[in-house]
This record gives C-alpha cells, sequence and structure tokens, in this order.
C-alpha cells in the first residue's frame, strides 16, 4: 500500500520540486555578486552533475557488483544496471552541455581540457562503451557478466572526476558547496534552492528509472512472445509434414 | 513411422557457446573505446594534469620558463586595468611581491575585473622579462555564491529579508 502509494507520488513530487527550483532559481533567488545572473546555472549545473556520476552511475555500479555477487545474482540487478547506465549518458550529456553554456560567459571559453572537463568526458565514453558492449553480445548471462565486470572498471573514474579539482589544478571551480572545513559558501535562499534542485533532480532520476525498467521488462517479455509464436509455428508447421 | 507422426525432438539442449563474431564484435567495441579513451588522455589529462602554472610557481623558476607558451595564473590587481586598442593591460598578483605585467590581446570575457583569478594564455616577450604577451584570458571563478543585493532578497510570500 505504502509502496503503491510512493510510486505513484514519485512522478508529481519530482515535477513539483523542479518547477520549485525553476521558480527560485529564476525569480525568487537573487543575482550573485560576482557572476550577476549567470549564477542561476547553479541550480542546474551541478544537481545535473550529481545525478549523473553518483546517482546514476552508482546506481549502475551497485547493481553490477550485485549481478556479480552470486548470493544477489539476478536478471534483475542486471537491468537496474543497464538502465541506470542509459540515464548517466543521458545526464553526462546534459552536465557537459549546461557546463559548456556556463563556461562560455564566465570563462570565456565553452570547453577547457582542463582535469575535472576531461574526466567526465572520459566517464561519458565510458558509459556509451558499456551500452556498445551490452549491444555485441547476443547471450544474456554472457552479456550481463561482462557488462558488469566493465561498470566496475569504469566506475573507477568517478573518485579520480570527484578529486580532479583538488589533485590538479584546474579552471574548473572546487566544491560548490562545501569547501575545506565543511564551511558553506553559498548564502540562505541560493543554498534552499540548491538543496532543492539536488533533491529534486535525484527524483527525477530514481522516475526516469523505474518507467525505463518497466519498458525493459515490456521489451522483453515481447521478445519471449515472439519467440513463443515462432516456436508454436515452427511446431505446427512440423506435425503437418 | 511417418514423420507426421514422429514426435518432436524438443529436449532442451545446452545453448550454443559465444559465437566467434560476438566475440569479435566486443573486441571491435572494446578496441575504439580504447582508442577513444587514449585520444581524450593524450588530449586532456596528459598534455596538462596542471591546467595553469601559478605567477608563485613562474617566477620561482623563471628561468626555466623561459618563453614558452603557457598558462599563466593569478589575481587581477585592482587599479591596474586599462583596455587597450587590442585587448587589456593588467597586472597579475601572486602572494607578497610576486608580479607579472600582462599584454592580453582579444576581449577579455565578461566577468573579467579586478581582483578575480584568471588565467592567461601567452608567453614572457624575453627570457627574463616579467612582461607577459597574452592571447586569451580566462576567469577562473571561485565557488564561493553571495547575494549581490542581501537586503533586497524576496521570501516566496513576498516579505523582504
Amino acid at each position: 500500500m505504502a509502496k503503491h502509494l510512493l510510486e505513484r507520488l514519485l512522478g508529481p513530487v519530482t515535477l513539483a520540486l523542479l518547477a520549485l527550483t525553476f521558480w527560485f532559481g529564476l525569480w525568487v533567488t537573487p543575482p550573485d555578486k560576482v557572476q550577476g545572473n549567470l549564477a542561476r546555472l547553479v541550480y542546474v549545473h551541478p544537481s545535473v552533475a550529481w545525478v549523473a556520476l553518483y546517482v546514476s552511475f552508482g546506481t549502475a555500479t551497485i547493481a553490477s557488483v550485485l549481478y556479480l555477487w552470486t548470493r544477489t545474482r539476478s536478471m534483475v540487478m542486471d537491468r537496474v544496471a543497464h538502465c541506470a547506465m542509459e540515464l548517466s549518458v543521458l545526464f553526462i550529456v546534459l552536465t557537459l552541455i549546461t557546463g559548456s553554456i556556463w563556461g562560455r560567459p564566465t570563462w570565456g571559453v565553452w570547453w577547457a581540457w582542463d582535469a575535472r572537463l576531461t574526466s567526465t568526458a572520459i566517464l561519458g565514453v565510458l558509459a556509451l562503451g558499456y551500452l556498445a558492449l551490452r549491444r555485441a553480445n547476443d547471450d544474456p548471462a554472457l552479456r550481463a557478466r561482462r557488462s558488469a565486470v566493465f561498470a566496475i572498471l569504469a566506475a573507477i573514474n568517478v573518485p579520480i572526476i570527484h578529486f580532479s579539482v583538488d589533485w590538479w589544478k584546474t579552471l574548473h571551480q572546487g566544491a560548490t558547496v562545501f569547501g575545506e572545513g565543511r564551511h558553506l559558501k553559498i548564502h540562505g535562499l541560493m543554498a534552499g534552492t540548491l538543496l532543492i534542485s539536488f533533491v529534486g533532480f535525484t527524483l527525477l532520476f530514481f522516475w526516469l528509472l523505474r518507467a525505463r525498467y518497466r519498458l525493459e521488462v515490456q521489451r522483453e517479455a515481447l521478445t519471449t512472445a515472439t519467440l513463443d509464436d515462432a516456436l508454436a509455428t515452427r511446431r505446427r508447421e512440423g506435425a503437418m509434414q | 513411422m511417418s514423420s507426421a507422426e514422429r514426435p518432436l525432438d524438443l529436449t532442451p539442449v545446452a545453448p550454443p557457446r559465444s559465437s566467434s563474431r560476438s566475440r569479435w564484435r566486443s573486441i571491435g567495441v572494446l578496441t575504439v573505446l580504447g582508442l577513444a579513451i587514449i585520444a581524450l588522455l593524450s588530449q586532456g589529462l596528459l598534455h596538462s594534469l596542471n591546467y595553469f602554472e601559478t605567477v608563485n610557481q613562474v617566477l620561482a623558476k623563471r628561468a626555466s620558463f623561459g618563453t614558452e607558451v603557457m598558462r599563466l595564473e593569478g589575481v587581477v590587481k585592482p587599479g591596474t586595468i586599462e583596455r587597450t586598442s587590442n585587448g587589456a593591460s593588467f597586472t597579475l598578483e601572486g602572494s607578497g611581491t610576486n608580479q607579472v605585467h600582462v599584454d592580453a590581446h582579444g576581449s577579455p570575457p565578461q566577468l573579467f575585473q579586478a581582483n578575480i583569478p584568471v588565467v592567461v594564455v601567452g608567453h614572457f616577450t624575453t627570457r627574463t622579462s616579467l612582461d607577459f604577451d597574452g592571447t586569451q584570458i580566462l576567469v577562473k571563478h571561485t565557488a564561493s555564491y553571495i547575494a549581490a543585493h542581501p537586503k533586497r532578497v524576496k521570501a516566496p510570500n513576498g516579505s523582504t529579508r
């Protein structure tokens, strides 16, 4: 009952939080002292990057680990990993696009080959590679095993992206909300709006994941039904000979 | 027994081993992926793990940098910005008395202003001078977000804080 209610509320709550983010971000919060209205992209870009790197890629990695662990192995985990990785590609692309849109007026360039941007682009290529690898294998068990191993290896890049702004000198700014010593570096209403945006985009991911998972289950059921129909037809043909 | 009377053999059989075609496709995908990552690494990370050198670092080893093209980072010293016919000139500050005079070509980014960290692409005019000839200015803004007019912030209910 509670699960059903949560599922029904997920979509409306997500939309409400995203609407609130855009309303607060565009009209209620003040402009930034240095960046002016350009700083309003802070309510979109970091949240999208959070979902791309940690939530979606993290979900895909955890599901891959659970698939490889024999006690929790099931095709459900493989499906979750696959669907989460597809969404990760979407959110990585959105991260790079919103970052470019922000970078052009602030830095003065659309793109810079610094450690943060380059390692994020590499993660995008790895996520695409994961999806390509899945299409290259026909055997479901083999495909699931190979792609799970690949996802776990690719996840090594996530901490590299996270710490790149600390390990190397980058054009990209450091940690947005908390710097050294956990001091809040963003003011009241702006911080509140940023929090709403993080929750909103995280829920958006789970909403999309749920929809994509259902679609995948239906696609597999359709494939099985088509195969069953073909077998039945073949049996009928064999019986008539 | 005729073929019509003979029952079909529907005994489950073991799935066939992975075909060589599937294996080659996997190898192909991984090869393309590996090449893409190598290209990105060589372009972005291996050539410039550190995107820039700071004014302090450069002045500490001034001779070793000579007139090579580099990215120089520092803070724009207040009161030194002058708009020139082909760009802007200003002084980049490091810590203490470390300073480099920059003569940059091209229009600076929208956020370019005094007291902001910038990265200038260019080179020193001679092997020993502290005059830097810049071809591009990149603004390296901080991660702090401070309201421009904190006293005029309106709450959702319309009240002013």
